[in-house]
Formats: C-alpha cells, structure tokens, sequence
C-alpha cells in the first residue's frame, strides 16, 4: 500500500505539482503491500487521506470508498493551488471527473461502519466497478465510541482491521477477473494513537495497545512526526513533518527478487506546509 | 506478530493434508507404534501420525487438542454468497457460532481476544485451527448464503 502514498508523496513534490497530463508518468510498478495505516496528528493525516483520494481517482483511475465520521468542508489547499494554470470551470471539471471516483460515507459509529465494509462486497457495491481503495479516517474516532459488540478496543480494532484486509482480498480477486483490471484493492487507515495525544499534552508516552493490534494486520506503517525544531519557522513554513515508511510490507518489498531491476522506494520523506496550507512533500 | 500463519504451521498443515490424502487412498487404519489407549481419541487424531500430532501441539499450545475435537464434530462450515465472498463459521464447544475470515486471523470468541491479542500467548485460538485442519484434510462443511446475510455476517451485527 505504499505504492499510493509514495505517488502521493511524488505528485505533490516542491518542483512538479499536480500533473495536468494524466498520462505524463507510468503508474509505480505493482506492490505487494496493500494496507497501509497513517500514524499521527489527524488534521495532517486527514489531508493525505484525501490526497491519496483525489490521486488515486484522477491520476491512477481507481474507484475510491472514503468512509469518514466528519463531513468533509474543505479540500486542503494543495489541491485547491495544485494546478494555477487551468481556470476555476476547468478546475471544477477536473474535481468532478475526480470525485465521481470517490464515493464518500459517513457512518457514525463502529457498527455502521463495520456492516458498511462488510457489504462492499454486494452488487450495488462492484458495479461497474469495484472499489480499488479503501480509506477509512480517523479509526480512533470509531473504536473508541461506545460498541455493543465488543468489550473491548482491541477485540473491536481487530475485527475491524480483519475485516478490511478480506474485503480488500476479496474485492482483489473480482477486479483480476476484469478485463481492465485496476488490482490489486488497497486500504488506507489513519490512527492517532494514544501516545501522539499525550505528547502533545504533555503526558509521557506510552504504548498503545489498539496499536500494537493494527500492526497485526496493516503491512506498512506510514508514521507522521512533527519537526519541531526553529529551522521550520525561520524558512517561512508553518509545519514541517517527518514521514516515515515502515513494516513488514517495506521489508518484504525489499527483500522481492526483482528489487534490483528498479530502485528502491524511498522511506523517509518531508512534508512542509506553508502559512496558506499549501503541502509539498520531498525526499530525504 | 503477523495476522497469518508463519511458514513452519503452513508446512505442517501441508504435511497433515499430505498424509490424510495417502491415507484415504489405501485402506483407514490406525498408525501402529503406540498403545491405542495413550493416544487421544477421535477419528482425526487416529488419521494424523504421532509426530504431526506432537508438532501441532508444539506449535499451537493447548488449544491443538481442542481443534481436533472440532474437526472430529465436523464444526466448519463454509459459507458462500452469490457474490463469491465466503466466510467460515465454526460451531464452539458451548454450541455458539463464531464467524472467521477467508483471508487473515480473526475470532470474535473471548480466547481470540484474551490470548492472542491482549497476551500474545498464542498463534490462533481452537475455532480458526479448527477451519485449518478441515481444510487440510476436507471436511468442511459447505453452505449458500445470500449477500445480505453474509454482510451481517461479517460485520457481525446479528447472530445467525
């Protein structure tokens, strides 16, 4: 699943922007990963989400299910400014191809949610096409409500984690049986554990234990980590964020036979975003 | 820890599934070399020779046994939508359903959740051994579902 976040991490790179051309760059080649969870503060991690989204839909083709428990006002501003070029109208037409990719919902509680992907795989949700990527915002939000089902968090991010990885297996299986095939179906999750809540209150950190569960089924752990330090400030920028790729699905892509006929994907990124919240990412 | 078998339990059931298959083509009979009184009782345990049996028990714990009397009560179904998506259920020991996945680890039974995943103590619990097992040496069950009911299935929002 690293694959969509590092052409993510490409598209909104300091020197290209959004490309225009659709077909200007091949798609990365196939991943073996195909869950991918995003650590960190929510607001930066929504963004990518929807980053993620929005390239997905218009740069790669795929259908995208965006389940989220807040409506989403805003679009952040590296999409708003990723293309000065074109006017407002053919901006607009651009997002709307984009969005009509992107089927956004909004469950408001973990039950919801779960029956939600449990049904992904029913016609009304594959026709005409599948979804090829799954995002789910903010797990915390959901597993940490009230749930008749389960006792307890981690019973609850299990099953809910579990279910994800099948549906995406599943949803796989039927787009390689297509003739235009757009597999494999990924996943996308971000989670703010229990330890970025309390640095940032101060608290001392401590392991989180629903997190220790995802790891269990997410191959790839994208880790957003703020930099703190005054060079951020004194270069002009808002915020400036570490990002870094780890996990099994990283070290089993690494260890692939093919790894030598293509480079290795990078690990370690930089998000900067400027005062008007424009977000460019660049390697490390 | 991963949410699918490590290599060593997937060559072990390979191997059960081997010797089920060789057995089943020449004539059932016991494995000699032992005392029939010190083996555990139950077709399945019969079938499956002494050291496949000690390297279930080595590699899954307590809950080896357990499984196998789950196998023995033929307790795995396969559950098939119209879609094509299937779900395995187990029947439990207390005669309630548990739903498992095709695909990764998951159990809604309280071992699952206390000692796999809170204690880390264990690879799976005795219902996804269980639908192992029947899958390596084909005794699961098969049943039709509709979509819908294999959505609440899944989600596990109503019991079935």
């Amino acid at each position: 699943m690293s694959d969509i976040l590092t052409v993510v991490f490409r598209t909104f790179m300091s020197h290209t922007g959004l490309k225009t051309d659709l077909a200007a760059d091949p798609p990365p080649p196939a991943a073996t990963t195909r869950s991918a969870l995003v650590v960190g503060d929510h607001s930066v991690s929504r963004s990518v989400l929807l980053l993620a989204a929005v390239t997905a839909a218009s740069h790669l083709g795929l259908r995208v299910m965006f389940f989220t428990r807040t409506q989403i006002q805003s679009l952040p501003a590296s999409l708003q400014k990723c293309v000065p070029s074109l006017s407002p109208e053919s901006l607009k037409f651009l997002f709307s191809f984009s969005f009509k990719k992107i089927k956004f919902s909004y469950p408001r509680t973990v039950e919801e949610l779960l029956h939600q992907i449990a049904s992904l795989h029913e016609s009304t949700n594959t026709s005409p096409t599948p979804p090829s990527l799954i995002i789910v915002d903010r797990l915390e939000g959901f597993l940490r409500g009230h749930s008749e089902l389960h006792p307890g968090e981690q019973s609850c991010a299990a099953h809910l984690s579990a279910l994800l990885c099948d549906t995406a297996a599943f949803l796989t299986q039927v787009l390689e049986k297509r003739p235009s095939s757009s597999g494999p179906c990924r996943v996308i999750a971000s989670f703010r554990s229990q330890e970025d809540a309390g640095q940032a209150g101060g608290e001392p950190s401590a392991t989180d234990p629903v997190l220790d569960i995802l790891d269990r089924y997410f191959q790839v752990r994208c880790t957003l980590d703020q930099d703190r330090g005054y060079e951020a400030a004194a270069a002009g920028l808002q915020q400036v964020w570490n990002i870094y790729l780890s996990g099994r699905g990283i070290a089993d892509a690494s260890d692939t036979k093919d790894c030598e006929d293509r480079p290795a994907e990078a690990q370690e990124w930089q998000l900067l975003i400027y005062p008007d919240g424009l977000m460019e990412f660049k390697v490390v | 820890m991963r949410s699918r078998l490590p290599a060593v339990a997937e060559q072990l059931f390979r191997d059960i599934q081997k010797t089920y298959e060789d057995t089943s083509q020449s004539k059932t009979r016991e494995v000699p070399g032992h005392e029939a009184d010190s083996r555990p009782q139950g077709r399945t345990k019969c079938i499956v020779p002494d050291d496949l049996l000690i390297a279930l028990k080595f590699v899954f714990g307590p809950c080896a046994l357990q499984a196998l009397d789950l196998v023995d009560q033929r307790s795995v179904t396969c559950l098939s939508s119209s879609s094509g998506r299937k779900a395995f259920q187990v029947i439990g020991g207390s005669g309630r359903l548990y739903t498992c996945f095709v695909s990764c680890h998951y159990c809604p039974c309280p071992a699952f959740a206390y000692t796999v995943l809170r204690r880390n103590e264990g690879l799976l619990c005795k219902h996804i051994l269980a639908v192992y097992l029947c899958q390596a040496i084909g005794v699961t069950q098969q049943e039709s579902v509709s979509d819908q009911q294999m959505s609440t299935l899944l989600s596990g929002t109503v019991a079935p």
